[in-house]
């Protein structure tokens, strides 16, 4: 932590041309999903959570595999994924202020 | 010139001082005159416009052009020193930042020249700023000076995060890094999540005042408070962005002036990181009178009063650092001293207020005005002149007169409480705040005289600081390189510091490392000496640029010609490209700046990239929310589900997905020094891009044509808003891939080059990522 390091450890190893094609594959697919599932009217009932389950699965392929985040040291996620979360707590909180959401009695 | 092209962390700090103290200056006339206004009854000195004029002029600049530049004027000149660094971790936006600020400040003090200063308070409530009650140059000047002072502040911000955590002196882990250095990375951080929700909120009323839209028009299903949730948001983490430095400050003048240990010092670290943390959850106290409801009053009530506790401990910590020290009582140790007195007494109004039953009593009264001037004076104020004092000499290399130091403490003691303590008076009984004049009668009259009579005793004060400088600068004694027998690394060298800081990275011993290194242990144990760090790179100083300065000149036309015409505005954004363009090229091949790994074994450019996308993710997760609140308030149509082009929005979805396959294979291939597929690569990445606005572009035509516009309804300003600062950051995107293609064309890209492709490469996925959630919350939830 406090040495500095060589110059090498700035360039860690990713993941393979296989690994980002298979990724880029799975995004497509549940791209496609979701397009596809709100088109069925059974599954009205889940759509909203179910879509947001899928963008969030989609969200997190991308950072951990296209950003590497799950190939680099962890303070590089905390700082993104700190205010990541942060910022969500916020929003849903502004949505649920403005009445938006979570609507409690005003 | 020197100054003007400086990269020089030391020098920018002297900039950010003397600029702060400038402004400092102006607003404190700005007071005076609302004191001079105020000091009897029905007084004529002002006109109720001026006086709008003048609060919100005093409050704005207090704030964003005093406070907050003269706690980046000790960031600036100290942290490098304190943390053994040769300089920030990106000189030339450091400089940036500076200029940034200064063209801000400009500007917003510009509008007394054009007879328009703003005139809707410091917090800008909407309506008072829609064009319907402000239709004046008042409110623009307001909304695009703040916008370029908050990129300023991000900026620096990301600068200061990165330069803490990854250029510290071998040994230097973080519990031993100096009480201010972590204040000043909790600030930053504080920084550069808290400015995007207000710049968003900003953007809302730039877009409502000249575009027509509607995010606060509740005739068209907008909501006033959205703003005020927006505002405070940024507002309450920007009481802490303003206390949090001085926090760090005292905490490192006490231990000096009590000879002994900062008591506790690890407990102050978590308790100034807590206070950050919290911070960011109650925002709401400061509406507990727009009706918010009893549920949402009670967390924030509750959350209110937790920050207190973190807020206390601190308190505690510093009053058992004194307790048995041996005190040399300098100037600097009366300010540290008078900041936890007065800090203490603004701390517990504040606590007064975290109950919404009193809140509601004291809201809008001159008490509440007490308790924030207690803070801010008291606390901010006290806690940077105690700094003042303690770094002058290592600044100038001259002593400041500590006796005629000690009668300016007393006189702004005195005056400050005289000024501000009737005020929790007056607005007890009744006296509003913001009133520009007031009937006889009320028993107003005698504490109102008192408080303008305190407030010169506060400019009087002030004036002797100004004396004392000036005398010091100009023959004071030598201060040596230690005069106070300093704990950290900045008394280590000479007064004022070589430009390169150090001749040899100084070793570590532990916390308070000078000390050890002088005194030893707590048994006086000194401690083996360390080798000096080895330097792989030699000493390496930054070159002097033109480019920060024409930078930051391009966005202060542009900003001007928003208020001038679009002609201008081109010019501005002109100037604001290529001088961008030229700034981050400049130093393309320099080979000095090829590895920039830190202490976190990252390079500083990557680190930075992922702090501003941790900001990013506040701008975006702002516009979000507000597209999802406002969703199905739109009195008129076209709704959503009226226009919304599913199938080819796919398309344009799979695209920008594709995209990013097409950047993490241009990167590989660069590491991997194959530059046909880099370049092929790069330029598929971009074109991909270039489709994905194309859809863009095709949509927002399509539903123009539909009768979508941005004016149409809230939908229209929300969805257009969304997706087209989406759309500016793809474009922006496209602008840096297509200048590494071309930088590859030209043989200038090549696998040393592999972390400017990765760092772009973040951004590009970072868009991507973006657009997955707006797809899914914009276009595919019903």
């Amino acid at each position: 932590m406090s040495a500095h390091a060589p110059a090498s450890a700035s360039h860690e190893t990713h993941a393979s041309v296989g690994t980002y094609i298979r990724v880029a594959l799975i995004l497509v697919a549940v791209t496609a999903l979701e397009v596809g599932v709100i088109y069925i009217r059974r599954l009205t009932p889940i759509i909203v959570p179910l879509l947001l389950v899928m963008s969030i699965a989609k969200f997190t392929l991308v950072v951990m595999f296209f950003m590497h985040l799950r190939y680099d040291p962890r303070p590089l996620a905390a700082v993104f994924v700190g205010p990541l979360v942060i910022a969500t707590l916020i929003g849903i909180a502004l949505m649920t202020l403005t009445g938006a959401f979570l609507v409690f009695g005003r | 010139m020197a100054w003007i092209t400086t990269v020089d962390h030391k020098r920018i700090g002297v900039l950010y001082g003397v600029s702060a103290f400038v402004f400092f200056l102006v607003g404190g006339i700005e007071a005076l005159i609302i004191r001079l206004q105020l000091v009897r009854p029905n007084n004529t000195l002002v006109s109720a416009q001026t006086f709008n004029e003048l609060f919100t002029m005093h409050g704005t600049t207090m704030v964003f052009l005093a406070i907050m530049p003269f706690s980046a004027a000790f960031f600036n000149f100290l942290t490098p020193l304190m943390i053994g660094a040769r300089d920030v971790a990106f000189p030339r936006l450091n400089a940036l930042s500076y200029w940034m600020f200064l063209a801000g400040g400009l500007f917003l003090n510009a509008s007394f020249l054009a007879g328009a200063p703003p005139d809707g308070g410091w917090f800008g409530y909407q309506s008072l700023t829609s064009r319907q009650y402000s239709p004046g140059m008042n409110i623009d000047f307001w909304l695009l000076g703040l916008q370029v002072l908050g990129a300023s502040s991000v900026m620096a911000g990301v600068n200061f995060i990165v330069t803490i955590l990854n250029m510290r002196a071998p040994g230097l882990t973080l519990m031993r890094m100096p009480v201010f250095v972590w204040m000043t990375l909790t600030t930053q951080f504080l920084i550069v999540l808290a400015f995007p929700p207000v710049t968003i909120g900003l953007v809302f009323v730039m877009f409502d005042r000249f575009f027509g839209t509607h995010f606060y028009d509740v005739a068209a299903g907008g909501d006033l408070h959205l703003w005020q949730h927006l505002f405070w948001i940024f507002g309450h983490p920007e009481v802490y962005i303003l206390i949090l430095p001085a926090f760090g400050i005292v905490s490192e003048v006490l231990p000096v002036f009590a000879r002994k240990p900062l008591f506790g010092a690890p407990v102050v670290i978590y308790s100034g990181v807590l206070i950050g943390f919290f911070g960011f959850g109650v925002w709401s106290h400061h509406m507990f009178a727009a009706g918010m409801g009893p549920v949402a009053d009670a967390a924030f009530s509750i959350a209110t009063m937790l920050i207190a506790i973190p807020t206390g401990v601190k308190i505690f910590n510093w009053l058992a650092t004194l307790w048995g020290g041996r005190l040399r009582g300098t100037v600097a140790l009366h300010y540290a001293v008078g900041l936890i007195a007065l800090f203490t007494i603004g701390g517990l109004s504040g606590i007064m207020h975290s109950s919404p039953p009193v809140d509601l009593q004291q809201t809008d009264s001159y008490f509440v005005v007490a308790h924030f001037h207690y803070v801010l004076i008291g606390g901010s104020l006290f806690g940077l002149l105690a700094g003042a004092y303690y770094w002058w000499p290592k600044i100038t290399g001259r002593l400041l007169d500590e006796r005629l130091g000690r009668v300016q403490f007393w006189l702004m003691f005195v005056g400050f409480n005289l000024t501000f303590f009737p005020q929790h008076y007056l607005g007890a009984i009744g006296m509003p705040r913001r009133i520009y004049t007031y009937g006889p009668g009320r028993g107003w009259e005698f504490w109102n005289l008192m408080s303008t009579i305190g407030a010169f005793g506060i400019a009087l004060s002030i004036l002797l600081f100004a004396i004392n400088a000036v005398r010091s600068l100009r023959h004071g004694p030598p201060a040596g390189a230690d005069p106070w027998d300093g704990r950290t690394l900045e008394w280590r060298t000479s007064s004022p510091p070589p430009v390169h800081n150090f001749d040899v990275i100084p070793p570590i011993y532990g916390r308070d490392t000078f000390w050890r290194e002088k005194h030893g242990d707590s048994l006086g144990r000194k401690p083996t000496p360390l080798p000096p760090a080895p330097e792989p790179h030699g000493i390496h100083l930054p070159a002097p640029s033109f480019w920060p300065i024409v930078t930051a000149a391009g966005a202060l036309i542009a900003a001007a010609g928003a208020l001038v015409g679009v002609p201008v505005v081109v010019l501005g954004a002109l100037v604001l490209v290529v001088g961008g363009w030229a700034f981050a090229l400049e130093h393309h091949r320099n080979p000095a700046h090829v590895d920039q790994t830190g202490n976190l074994a990252v390079d500083h450019r990557k680190l930075a990239m992922w702090v501003f996308l941790g900001s990013e993710c506040f701008f975006f997760g702002t516009m979000i929310a507000t597209y999802l609140a406002y969703k199905g308030l739109s009195v008129v149509g076209p709704h959503p589900h009226e226009i919304l082009n599913i199938p080819i929005t796919s398309v344009s979805t799979f695209d920008l997905l594709m995209s990013s396959l097409l950047m993490v294979l241009a990167l590989n291939a660069v590491q991997r020094g194959d530059r046909r597929q880099a370049r092929l690569w790069l330029f598929g990445t971009a074109f991909f891009g270039v489709i994905f606005l194309g859809f863009q572009a095709y949509e927002f035509t399509s539903f123009v044509h539909e009768g979508l516009t941005l004016q149409q309804n809230l939908f229209g300003s929300t969805f257009f808003v969304l997706t087209g600062f989406h759309g500016g950051h793809v474009t922006l995107g496209v602008a840096l891939l297509l200048t590494l293609w071309i930088l590859d064309l030209r043989g200038r890209l090549d696998v040393r080059d592999s972390t400017k492709v990765e760092v772009v490469g973040l951004y590009w996925h970072f868009v991507d990522i973006v657009w997955i959630v707006i797809f899914t919350v914009v276009y595919l939830i019903p």
